[in-house]
Order: structure tokens, then sequence, then C-alpha cells
């Protein structure tokens, strides 16, 4: 068996003056923390963090949150059931059923239409992929619920949230064309499709 | 060499014989010149004016479907001229379509957006409101007509004309005011309507069946053999086998059918759906209470049934809607293995087996009615075309094996014939087709698969040979064909 001879390093006085650097900083540092808390507590300052739930969270108009439907002036819901955003769907969480609508003029629109929301990654595609402006991912970002929650939303309930009136557009004219597909829409039409922050 | 013509392609030196258009030679050489009125089962009609060539020598350009091909001919259909020919005349073959793609159903197999991709691509110049015309009409019992997608290519009038001979559609108005539509109110009523919806070129007319059903670019494509009757058209089964539906069939260009195949025919797919599908193995058990259960327990009973039954007591009765191969097994095991005598032919009571509508459906309704007899007169019994269903009632046998027809549509007879055959003391129906009253009193039932899940081959009634040989996988879990059922039964039975 081998025997290592290890000396005994000198005492280096530098290491004391490294504990005390460290505990220096320590105190720093709770100072600083507690200077704001304080501070906060006392109303002294204003504090970034909310209080969520109680105060409200907002986001930009372009956040990508729960998808909602957008409907026609007559509140039939815009989609035609053209399936381009289940086609474009990477997580394929979009199931439509279409269906022969009894105006004939409108022809198609979708008896089922179902996200489950549970697959969806919110990639905001199936917006891009719409040519009606019919599907729109909104503002809300709360999806908080319990294992019996309904976790595939139906046409009912995309279509038809009140707590969605007011900020954002829901309803847009029956005669609107989106003017990427139609010459005629006027320069109006255009502006205000850029006024809602949509485009 | 004087049946011959040879002239330059594109630059190389194409022969085709005396008579061909540029068109023909070009798609036999797969050189794609776009167009629209231009049909390979149809006459030339060089309405569309889309397939511009240009012909050294000559002035102007010229319709490659009505260009005759002459010896020493130079064409060009890739030159920047022919090019900018295509594109511009698609762009007026959009002037007034309304370009409602997310409503219409030819989307993804629509010859116009496939030539916007190929030869298209420009920026529309047209910035006038487009002629409105009638939409959503209903013309026929299979049809819906958009007059508003129609680009007048005149392919359907064609096909009235000379294919069915009915004359049902005309052109109306002039202009840009020209619709498609029938005569007086009359609607069209032939058993041969979808073809219509196959060679429009757009999506004027579609199919009432198919309508908002699928968008066809989620759909897989395979080829079979349709089993509606004795004429065996090649088709090619539209479905989806994750969600084990099947959509829509479309016929497959072949010498036996040409382009064209009948509206029966094409709704052959309903019967092969899950809901209309027997699903499970049905058979009394030991307290004699009749259940649904799994393969095994069923097998083990059709053996032991077969073991303890005297082969002269033992009958088989077939009908001619399986396959060449399934026969060969189902023979192979029966007549030559275990020397069964009792062998019957299952067809309908009323058919007139030599009827024939001029165009493709036969009156012979079974698919395999030559493989059958091919079949039977190979394992030496007799082989002549007739129902003996009621020898088979009457014959005393104890145990019945029956292989059902597949469809109710080409035999509308199943039902009666199924609940007489209940009657017997021991049936056991081997069927794809699900008939929930008699099912009920059958002693024991064999979940088949349908025709397009299957591996072999129809004989048609010219004795051509169609395959089956890209089956879909089966929608009834557990499902088997006869080759299969007589492997596990040949086990069984040791």
């Amino acid at each position: 068996m081998a025997v290592i001879k290890v000396e005994k390093p000198p005492f280096d006085k530098n290491i004391l003056f490294a504990a005390m650097n460290t505990f220096l900083q320590i105190f720093r540092g709770l100072w600083m923390t507690n200077k704001i808390m304080f501070k906060q507590l006392l109303k002294i300052e204003k504090t970034d963090t909310l209080e969520w739930p109680e105060q409200p969270a907002t986001y930009g108009p372009r956040f990508k949150g729960r998808h909602f439907l957008t409907r026609r002036e007559d509140g039939q819901v815009r989609c035609t059931a053209c399936f381009l955003c289940a086609t474009a769907c990477p997580a394929e969480c979009i199931y439509i059923e279409a269906g022969e609508h009894e105006d004939s003029r409108i022809e198609k629109y979708p008896v089922r239409f179902e996200i489950d929301i549970l697959r969806c990654v919110f990639c905001g595609f199936c917006e891009e992929a719409c040519p009606l402006d019919a599907i729109r991912l909104g503002p809300e970002f709360v999806m908080t619920g319990t294992a019996e929650d309904k976790w595939v939303y139906t046409k009912e309930f995309l279509a038809d949230r009140p707590e969605l009136s007011g900020g954002i557009q829901t309803m847009r004219g029956s005669n609107d064309k989106h003017p990427s597909i139609y010459h005629q829409a006027s320069a109006d039409e255009r502006k205000s499709l850029v006024r809602h922050g949509h485009h | 060499m004087s049946d011959s013509v040879t002239f330059k392609l594109d630059g190389r030196d194409v022969a085709v014989p005396k008579g061909w258009t540029v068109m023909q030679a070009a798609r036999r050489e797969n050189v794609h010149i776009p167009h629209f009125c231009y049909h390979d089962g149809l006459s030339v009609a060089g309405v569309c004016r889309f397939c511009m060539v240009k012909v050294e020598g000559r002035p102007k350009m010229e319709i490659a479907c009505n260009l005759l091909a002459t010896e020493g001919m130079v064409v060009e259909t890739t030159s920047d001229d022919v090019k900018q020919a295509h594109k511009w005349g698609l762009e007026f073959h959009l002037v007034n379509h309304p370009l409602d793609c997310p409503i219409c159903d030819q989307a993804g197999e629509c010859e116009l957006q496939n030539s916007y991709m190929k030869v298209g691509k420009y920026k529309s110049e047209m910035h006038r409101p487009k002629v409105l015309k009638p939409k959503n009409l209903d013309v026929g019992s299979q049809l819906i007509l958009d007059t508003e997608r129609c680009i007048l290519c005149s392919r359907c009038v064609r096909f009235e004309e000379e294919v069915t001979k009915t004359n049902g559609l005309g052109i109306f108005d002039r202009g840009d005011r020209a619709i498609i539509g029938t005569y007086a109110e009359e609607k069209i009523e032939h058993n041969y309507q979808e073809n219509l919806v196959d060679i429009c070129p757009v999506g004027a007319f579609t199919s009432k069946e198919f309508r908002f059903k699928q968008r066809v670019w989620f759909l897989e494509e395979k080829d079979s053999i349709c089993n509606g009757c004795s004429t065996g058209c090649h088709i090619s089964m539209h479905g989806k086998s994750n969600e084990l539906r099947y959509y829509r069939v479309k016929p497959k260009h072949s010498a036996v059918n040409g382009h064209w195949m009948c509206d029966e025919g094409r709704h052959s797919y309903r019967y092969l759906n899950p809901e209309e599908r027997l699903s499970r193995w049905w058979y009394k058990d030991n307290m004699n209470e009749r259940i649904a259960g799994g393969k095994d327990e069923g097998l083990s009973i059709l053996a032991r049934k077969l073991k303890d039954t005297n082969i002269d007591e033992i009958a088989l009765l077939v009908s001619a809607h399986q396959t060449n191969e399934e026969y060969e097994a189902l023979l192979a095991y029966f007549v030559k293995e275990l020397g069964i005598s009792k062998v019957y032919q299952w067809r309908q009571d009323h058919e007139d087996i030599n009827a024939f509508d001029g165009i493709l459906l036969r009156g012979d309704r079974n698919p395999n009615t030559l493989g059958l007899q091919n079949a039977l007169t190979k394992f030496g019994l007799k082989a002549e075309v007739k129902n003996e269903f009621e020898k088979c009632l009457l014959s005393g046998a104890k145990v019945v094996i029956a292989l059902c027809p597949e469809s109710p549509q080409s035999f509308p007879e199943l039902k009666e014939h199924l609940a007489k055959l209940s009657e017997m003391p021991f049936v056991s129906a081997w069927s794809a087709h699900y008939l929930p009253e008699e099912i009920e009193t059958i002693s024991h039932t064999v979940p088949l698969k349908g025709f397009v899940e299957k591996r072999g081959s129809f004989t048609n009634h010219e004795g051509n040979i169609g395959e089956l040989s890209d089956p879909f996988p089966a929608v009834i879990h557990g499902a088997v064909d006869v080759c299969e059922m007589i492997e596990s039964l040949r086990e069984l039975m040791g």
C-alpha cells in the first residue's frame, strides 16, 4: 500500500478576508431585499407583481390564447367548414363536421366544430389559415379546470362567450369579404381590419 | 412506315400512329399541356383554348387537342410565349369564377387550382365585379350544379351526348352569361350521373352523396375491383384508414370499364362502413344463450359442430361474392379433404344474367360468377349458373355454412333468404354485411372482411381477372377472410 505524503499548506491570511466578504455580500443582498419589501409594504414604492387573480392581468392584442369563433351580423358563425384550420393544425386538435345549410346562399356550415384544447399548442396556424377570419385566438389565457371539465370545446362554447364582448371584436358584417380574396373590398374595410389589430 | 408519323415535341423525336393529335402524343410522352375541355374518353371540342402550343413556321399558336400530328412538325410547349398564353388563358377562365374554394368539394382536385399552381401564379388584373349566376341547383338525383363555378368546357354536355346518349344537358345563353343547364326543369336521372362530377374539371358538378362529407386531401386511395356486378370495373376506394371509414368510389381507367362506372357501383362504399358491417361472432354458449363473443370461442364452437356432424349432413351455400382464392381454399378443404358433396350456389331468385344496360351495368349482380364456376369445375362439381338456395333448404343438412353476399344492394333478397335460412338446425353465416334482425336468429356468425380489405382476384363476365392487390385495413376488429377461416378450421379439426 502506497502512502502519499501531503504537506499541510501554509496558512493564507486572505482566506479570512474572503470569508468576511462572503458574509458582507449576504447582508448587502438581504438589505436590498428587505428595503424593497418594506418600501412596497408601506406603499412607498409601486410593485410590478400583480395580485392575480384578484387583479386582472392583460396581454397585448396579439396574444394567442383561447380560441373563439366570430359571427356574422345575423348571429351565425362565420365559419364555412372549409377544413383549412384542421389541415394546418400541427396538433390535429380541430374536428369539424360540415353540413348543408338551410339557406342555400350559405350552402356549407359546421354542424360540429370542436377543439381539443389539451392537444392544442397555441401556434395560431388555424387563425392564419382561415380565409374568412372565422377563428381567432383571443386574450384568455386562464384555462384551468378539473378532470371532470370538458376539455373539448364545442362550437357553441367557441362562438358564444359573453365575457369576450367589449375589448375585442367578435362580430363582423355578413357582407364583409376578406381583402386578400376579394378585390372588391373597399378601402374602408381594409382600414377597419387594420384598426382592430388583426392583420 | 406510312401508318406512323414522327414529329418533334419539345426537341425530342416522337413517333405516334397516324391520326393522333399532339395532345394524345404529349399525354403518352408525359409532357404536360394544361387543358380543361380535352378528355381521353370524349370527343374533341376545342372550346377552352387553354392547351396552346407553338408550331414552328405557323404565325399563331394552336390548340394541341385539335392539332393533328404530321410528319416533321416541330412543336414547342415550354417556350416563354406558350407559357404566357397558358397564364393569361387561365386568367380569362377565372374572370367570372367565384373562387369559393372553401365551400367547394372539388378543392384539392380542381383543375383550376392545379393549373394556377403549375402555369398561373399571376396577379389578377381584373377589378370589375364578377357576373353572378345561379348556384346550388338540384339537377339530378345525385347532382348539385353550380353554374358560377363552371368554365363551360362542355365535357358534361359531350358526356350526355356520347356516353349515356341522354342529351340531358346544354349550354344556354351567350357570352359571359352562358350557363350549363338541363332542359325545361327536367332532371338527370340515369345511372351514370357521378361521372359528370368526375369529368368536371372544376366544382360545377358536385355529388350529393359525397357533398361536404370530407375534404379530398384527407382521403387515402387504394385500387380495387367493384363488386356491384359481373363487369368488374376497376375502381379506387377513397377512405380514411385511421378513422375506419370509406367515403367514396371513383373509377380507374382500364380496358374493362374505360373511364366510367355506374352510380350503383359507387354506392358500394356505404355497405363497407362499420355501422353496416357484421362486427361480432354470435353463437350459443353452454347455457344455450345467444352471445356475441370472440373469435377463438366462435371458431371452436364451429369446429366442434363440424366434428360432431356426419359429413353427408354438412352443406356449403356459396354466393358469388368471394374471391377466386377464397373459393379455391374453401373447396380444397371441404370438398377435397373432408369430402363434402352438398355444395350449393346461392344466387338471387329473380335475375337476368344476360341483361346489360349498354354501358357497363350487367344483370348478373355478382362480381365473381365465373370465378365460382371455375372453382366448382376444378373440384369436380357440376358447374351451371343457377340458384340452388331452395335446394339447400330441402337438402336436410344439419349444418349449413353460408357464404353470404356482401352487399344487399346487389342482392336485394338477402333479408328474406337469411330469414328462411335461420329455420335450418345450425347455420353458420359468414358475412360482411350486418342485418340486425336476421342475425339474431342465425345460430352462428362469422364477420368477414369486405372486398376492399382482402387480397385476391375476381373473374369478370369475360374471364378478365381483376386483382384486389392493395387492401385497406379491416374496419371491423377481428374480421377474417375465408382463407384465414379455412386455415384456422384446419388447425382446430386436426
